[in-house]
């Protein structure tokens, strides 16, 4: 289980994350005492470091330079500070990148996977998914059944892959909506259904034309 | 100052000269001296007289001129009794101290204004940042509800947001230098980047958003432009009409590259659209609909003239608004 260890003043924002994150599967080390930040580091070696720039005492400029020094986890920069020198200095600090406050969670944990992902720490990402007698090559942008396989679009191949993570539960448009606005598919509740029909139409094409039911004015399951 | 401006403003003592001249010629007639002496010496008078005037004249043109001369070379104008060299006569050296003292009193007032603004701006920016840690625990904490609940406080906290933002570049817009820092950017991250901040908003109100030809560098700051094409997407938002699609694309200009926001909404009267851009103006379309305060576009078009954007605005009723920003090539950007 990978360690992120979260450097952050507000009490609220560090137990929220720190669920948020236990949730997602990593091991979180919330930080409370602020003055031996870099040889907590060095004890825990986590394996990335959320890092706050308004700290008491010192700030995260100095401390990012400290734990530099002392630990080789990628740090990521998570603060209110929006202006671009703040972000030059931090990255040229050795962050390994910047967030600005407020974020919204799916975006905090992509760019946590993609930095950990890029520091050679993290698993490689998934790229099959099986689910409800499908099998989805997300690179590929194809699923199969039965022997037979269908190209699907960007669009579908999103779709497919959430009610695939969520197989069994019932996904609504809503949520559909918002996955597919996290990949920068910027879509309404019109294309959404008509890009379902489609996916239906293909899912059909390889014998399983009722693989995605329809849950009257709740949303859809796989 | 012209001749003619110069005798009118002495024609008091020049009338006085006369009389005192021909008052002098009335005694020596009457005590005896010969006509033809006295008509030499009042050629000789007039002479001198004219003389003197003369020279009095070309040197306060001069002066006058000098006195523009470093009052247009002044940046701060306020500070031209500082900069110009004192008269020699007595009374006009008091006058021009007083002046002077006048001159300090506007220059401490004019700094004390200055910091005080300053000091302002600095606490907007720390308030700012103050509060976006309580909004971010807030989004943390609606992670835990359900669907719905969840949705529609996002909505609210994203509103909130995009309000304090408005106000934190409002507060920057005055000295924009500070913050500012000219990079490269690509295209696609800063309007991912604004959707992304507006999404909520932009879902909510059922819009479609094409980015599919949108692509390209340009050097600006991206913070700022972010920002600016978020007050564009919450406005096309806005002002949707039914079925709402926003299309950004971009489109090469010679060595410029131009960002275009297109949208199917209400769109902007014809006689309205000039004045879009005025500060505080909200037109038909937001008196109808409420809540606008006339300040997205104004900031839109004080920020583009700081970042050298071309920001051009078109609009037909009922059919959309479609806005064009211009970015400057690299080698004509003064700030890079």
């Amino acid at each position: 289980m990978q360690k992120i260890m979260i450097i952050e003043d507000d009490p609220a924002i560090r137990e929220e994350l720190a669920l948020i994150l236990e949730n997602e599967g990593y091991a979180s080390l919330p930080v409370t005492d602020f003055d031996i930040i870099p040889e907590q580091a060095e004890r825990e070696r986590p394996d990335l470091i959320l890092l706050d720039i308004g700290l008491p005492g010192r700030d995260g400029f100095s401390l990012c330079a400290a734990l530099r020094k002392s630990v080789a986890a990628p740090v990521i920069f998570v603060t209110s500070r929006d202006a671009g020198v703040d972000e030059v200095r931090a990255l040229s600090l050795g962050g390994d990148d910047y967030i600005t406050k407020p974020y919204s969670v799916p975006v905090l944990l992509a760019r946590i996977k993609a930095v950990l992902r890029r520091t050679g720490g993290g698993p490689e990402p998934v790229d099959v998914l099986e689910a409800g007698g499908l099998r989805l090559s997300l690179t590929k942008g194809a699923v199969s059944a039965n022997g037979k396989t269908a190209e699907l679009t960007r669009n579908e191949l999103q779709i497919l892959s959430c009610l695939m993570i969520h197989a069994g539960q019932i996904v609504s448009r809503a949520d559909l909506i918002d996955t597919l606005w996290d990949h920068q598919i910027y879509i309404d509740d019109n294309t959404l259904s008509v890009n379902m029909t489609r996916l239906r139409g293909k899912l059909a094409d390889i014998g399983l034309p009722d693989a995605v039911k329809t849950r009257r004015g709740m949303g859809y399951q796989l | 100052m012209t001749l003619g401006e110069y005798l009118s403003d002495r024609q008091g003592r020049i009338a006085l000269q006369f009389i005192g001249a021909g008052l002098a010629a009335v005694f020596l007639l009457v005590t005896g001296t010969q006509p033809g002496i006295l008509i030499i010496l009042l050629i000789a008078f007039l002479l001198v007289f004219l003389l003197a005037n003369m020279l009095h004249f070309l040197r306060q043109r001069a002066r006058l001129l000098e006195f523009q001369t470093i009052l247009e070379g002044l940046d701060q104008k306020y500070l031209f009794a500082e900069c110009a060299p004192p008269p020699r006569g007595l009374y006009e050296r008091r006058l021009f101290d007083l002046t002077r003292r006048a001159g300090r009193a506007m220059t401490g007032a004019v700094s004390d204004a200055q910091a005080r603004q300053r000091e302002y701006r600095e606490y907007v920016e720390r308030w700012v940042h103050e509060v976006k840690a309580p909004i971010t625990a807030a989004r943390l904490i609606c992670r835990e509800l359900d669907g719905e609940t969840r949705r529609k406080l996002t909505a609210e906290l994203a509103q909130i947001e995009a309000n304090i933002e408005r106000a934190l570049f409002y507060a920057r817009a005055e000295n924009p230098e500070q913050d500012c820092l000219f990079r490269q950017a690509d295209l696609r991250k800063i309007a991912a980047q604004a959707i992304e901040n507006h999404r909520s908003l932009l879902i909510q109100s059922g819009v479609r958003v094409e980015t599919e030809h949108l692509n390209g560098v340009v050097y600006t700051d991206e913070k700022w432009a972010v920002f600016l094409l978020g007050q564009l997407l919450q406005n096309a938002a806005r002002y949707r009409g039914t079925a709402p699609v926003i299309t950004l694309f971009s489109k090469p200009l010679g060595k410029q590259i131009q960002l275009v926001v297109e949208d199917n909404g209400i769109g902007i009267p014809a006689h309205e659209l000039p004045r879009v851009f005025d500060r505080g103006f909200t037109g038909s379309n937001g008196r109808a609909r409420g809540g606008a305060t006339g300040m997205g576009l104004y900031l839109c078009r004080k920020l583009a003239g700081f970042l050298e954007l071309g920001l051009h605005i078109t609009s037909e009723e009922g059919k959309g608004t479609v806005v064009t920003l211009t970015f400057p090539a690299k080698e004509t950007l003064t700030k890079l």
